[in-house]
């Protein structure tokens, strides 16, 4: 099944092979295959600390893997040169469990992806022409919309609350356009409102071409917005299919105990 | 000596609207405060360009040696105005090893001294201040595609209001001390009065010196006022948060 | 013979006095001395009376230079010639120039001028001093009443004669009478004032501060007719470039050159503190005393 996968003729895609990674002397993951595609969202649920964090990050080349590869459409990011791989990384995203924004206002944060992307000349320009504004582009306004909070450019970010703070943690990590998107347990600690924004905004980016990667506890949350769903058990990706059959007829009976609640986390 | 306490000294200007009878002449305060800022300004902004990128690098790298830095930086902001004065007087005196680029009793050797004294205060507070920055928010940087560069520029804003406050801390241990300025700059103000490498703080000194301490203490208050000054500008151009 | 050789001599000596006189006041266009650095150091005491001030406008004005007058202290003045930062030394403790001297530091010592010290004391006077005639005499007085007296403690001129004194009386000052302060002349005057006690003065920092104190003389100074062990002569040397090849020795010796003129003795003549005059002109006489070119016990047997 997971051969056939491999092979399939696919739109671009990012990907673990058989990475094992560990923190002091345990596996945190073990022997791992994993994938997106641009154009779906994906959905990695399991007990807590079985690993979540640690693909995400090692999907957004925060680090390299202890053994085995990360792979963009087959080329191990790894070996490139610092410079391709910055190239990569630009191409990635990511939404952190706490918003995370910086001490500025709603548009500076929002738009500091393009900020960084410019040359130096250029930024230096754009900083002396708008000192203190921030980047009031379009690019800027559409992403907070998304989120619903087009109108909050100019508000500074201490001033906003959880639920906003997160949502406009989401408009910074897609202003930029990048190509993959991960959201790292990314409305557990918000009320269902946010919660159901910052889902509707997961379609709206995987509508426009995204691979998305949701780690989540929330079970019924994987249902709502995964395409395909990993199950994660003890550092070992014990299922990884489409949602619907993962749901209902797990393979793996730790995966279905999982699901069905019995398994204590 | 232009004062009014001696009969044959020239007659005070009026020189604020706080005391009718501003015992200093003008050009002398005014070429004394000149130095003063002149020498302490450029120490602590070459200062800041040199404490930044070292308190990032202890605070976020590892490099032999680093616990070696750490206790310096400690140390050195409480290291004796005076020594640092002697040692730097002795590297720019004529036998010394900076002694080709004659700089003995000169201003800019004044600048060395008080670079090496406010350096370890620069640092210490700046390197406090960028440790404490959320890794969250440095690894968000990182995530939306930040270089290293990029990263430490987020580190050092988010950070801003604890540097300024260890830059301001800065320019007061260098703009009130007296002993190296007076060491490595003689106190030299020309037959004229202007100040050549006289500062406030060493003109309090001559003052005390010689018994005058209330003139000693008109120029404490000018001093004073003038440091009010600085910190109330800086304070105001960073919105007031510190 | 003689005769022409004495014309040659006035001749030569008028057209240097005529080439003086172009160069003047306004420096010349093409002078190579303008904007040139004399630095000088110097004790506290000079500097403070304000006379350098008087002195080096008018030699900045007359070669077009500046003059950079380092106040350090006697001890630090001559250590700085030594390292060879500073061009030219004036400070008033003999002993100490002539070490400068012989050690090779220093060429062309001349006698510049003098002042001379008193000892001022409290009004009620506790230890009978008033008016002796002997200093040791008074210090011994003052040691054998064990009446607070301040000193500079501090290696400066002032120091150095303080310390001549006690050991002339052959008295060893100790005790808590005695306190050692370390601080400059104004301050000591203060705490006398202020303790009251004893002190021993330069002549010009008291009268520059007379109307503040509550101490006045007690014994007298040479210039007013005390013992010859008050008197306090200053001397100026030039740091051998023979040693310090840097050292700006054409003007230090210009400089020299115009303190000892009559010009330059006249200004220190003419300086007033108070209304009294607090420097006595002796580089210029008929009968020069040749002692002030050599150490003081040198003979032509050291060679």
């Amino acid at each position: 099944m997971m051969q056939q996968w491999l092979e399939r003729e696919t739109s671009e895609a990012l990907g673990l092979r058989t990475v094992s990674h560990g923190f002091d002397d345990t596996d945190v993951l073990d022997d791992v295959t994993f994938s997106v595609e641009r154009g779906e969202t994906v959905a990695v649920i399991g007990p807590s600390g079985t690993g979540k964090t640690t693909l995400l990050r090692l999907l957004s080349l925060f680090y390299p893997p202890e053994t085995g590869t990360v792979e963009m459409d087959g080329t191990d990011v790894w070996a490139l040169s610092e410079r391709d791989r910055l190239d990569v990384r630009r191409r990635l995203g990511m939404v952190f469990q706490e918003a995370n924004l910086f001490d500025a206002t709603v548009r500076r944060n929002v738009g500091y992806g393009r900020h960084i992307r410019r040359g130096w000349r250029d930024r230096l320009d754009h900083w002396l022409s708008r000192l203190g504004g921030g980047d009031a582009s379009r690019e800027v306004t559409e992403a907070l919309e998304t989120v619903g909070l087009s109108e909050m450019e100019t508000q500074s970010a201490g001033s906003l609350s959880g639920g906003e703070a997160q949502r406009v943690a989401f408009a910074r990590a897609i202003a930029y356009d990048p190509d993959f998107l991960f959201l790292d347990e990314p409305t557990s600690d918000l009320d269902p409102r946010n919660t159901a924004v910052l889902e509707d905004a997961i379609g709206t980016a995987r509508a426009r071409g995204l691979g998305v990667v949701v780690a989540t506890h929330d079970m019924n949350q994987a249902e709502r917005v995964a395409d395909r769903v990993a199950v994660l058990v003890e550092g070992r990706l014990i299922e990884f299919g489409p949602a619907e059959r993962v749901f209902t007829e797990p393979d793996d009976p730790r995966a279905r105990k999982f699901i069905d609640g019995e398994l204590v986390y | 000596m232009i004062e009014t306490v001696s009969a044959t000294a020239t007659v005070a200007d009026g020189f604020t609207p706080l005391l009718v009878d501003f015992p200093f002449e003008r050009n002398y305060v005014e070429s004394i405060i000149r130095v003063s800022l002149y020498v302490s300004l450029t120490a602590v902004l070459i200062s800041t360009l040199v404490s930044l990128p070292v308190a990032m690098l202890v605070g976020f790298s590892e490099f032999p040696g680093k616990g070696f830095v750490v206790a310096l930086i400690n140390t050195g902001m409480g290291f004796p105005s005076v020594v640092v004065g002697l040692v730097v007087l002795f590297a720019v005196s004529n036998q010394g090893p900076l002694g080709t680029f004659d700089l003995v009793f000169t201003k800019e050797a004044m600048i060395i001294s008080q670079f090496v004294l406010a350096t370890p205060v620069i640092t210490g507070v700046s390197l406090a201040a960028v440790t404490s920055v959320e890794e969250g928010v440095r690894d968000a940087a990182y995530a939306m595609g930040g270089t290293r560069v990029d990263v430490a520029l987020v580190t050092i804003k988010e950070a801003r209001y604890g540097i300024v406050t260890g830059v301001l801390a800065g320019l007061g241990r260098a703009i009130s001390e007296v002993g190296s300025v007076l060491i490595v700059g003689g106190n030299i103000a020309g037959a004229d009065g202007t100040s050549v490498t006289r500062t406030l703080t060493t003109a309090i000194q001559l003052e005390a010196r010689q018994g005058r301490f209330e003139l000693a203490l008109i120029l404490g208050a000018v001093l004073l006022a003038l440091v009010l000054l600085i910190n109330a500008i800086v304070l105001r151009l960073g919105g007031g948060r510190v | 013979m003689i005769q022409r050789r004495e014309l040659l001599v006035a001749t030569a000596g008028g057209a240097t006095a005529a080439l003086a006189g172009c160069t003047g006041d306004d420096g010349g266009e093409n002078a190579e001395i303008l904007d040139e650095t004399l630095t000088l150091t110097t004790t506290t005491s000079t500097y403070d009376t304000g006379l350098l001030d008087e002195v080096n406008a008018a030699f900045e004005k007359r070669y077009g230079v500046d003059v950079e007058a380092v106040a350090q202290g006697t001890g630090a003045a001559l250590e700085t010639g030594r390292a060879g930062d500073s061009d030219v030394v004036m400070v008033h403790a003999r002993s100490l120039e002539d070490e400068f001297t012989r050690e090779g530091y220093g060429v062309n010592r001349r006698d510049l001028m003098f002042n001379d010290f008193v000892v001022v004391g409290p009004e009620d006077d506790p230890a009978g001093i008033d008016g002796m005639d002997e200093v040791t005499e008074a210090f011994q007085a003052i040691a054998d009443a064990e009446a607070t007296f301040v000193s500079r403690g501090d290696n400066s001129g002032t120091h150095a004669k303080e310390l001549a004194i006690w050991d002339e009386a052959g008295v060893e000052p100790g005790g808590e009478w005695y306190r050692e302060t370390g601080s400059g002349m104004g301050e000591v005057l203060n705490q006398a004032t202020q303790t009251p006690a004893y002190t021993l003065a330069d002549r010009g920092t008291y009268l520059s501060q007379r109307s503040e104190l509550d101490v006045s003389i007690r014994v007298e100074g040479p210039i007013e007719g005390g013992p010859e062990l008050l008197a306090n002569p200053y001397g100026i040397v030039a740091v051998n470039p023979g040693v310090h090849e840097d050292v700006n020795y054409d003007l230090a010796m210009s400089y020299i050159g115009f303190l000892t003129s009559r010009r330059g003795q006249g200004i220190i003549e003419e300086y007033t503190v108070e209304g009294e005059q607090l420097f006595f002109p002796e580089a210029v006489s008929e009968e020069p005393n040749f002692q002030q070119y050599v150490p003081e016990e040198w003979t032509s047997d050291e060679g």
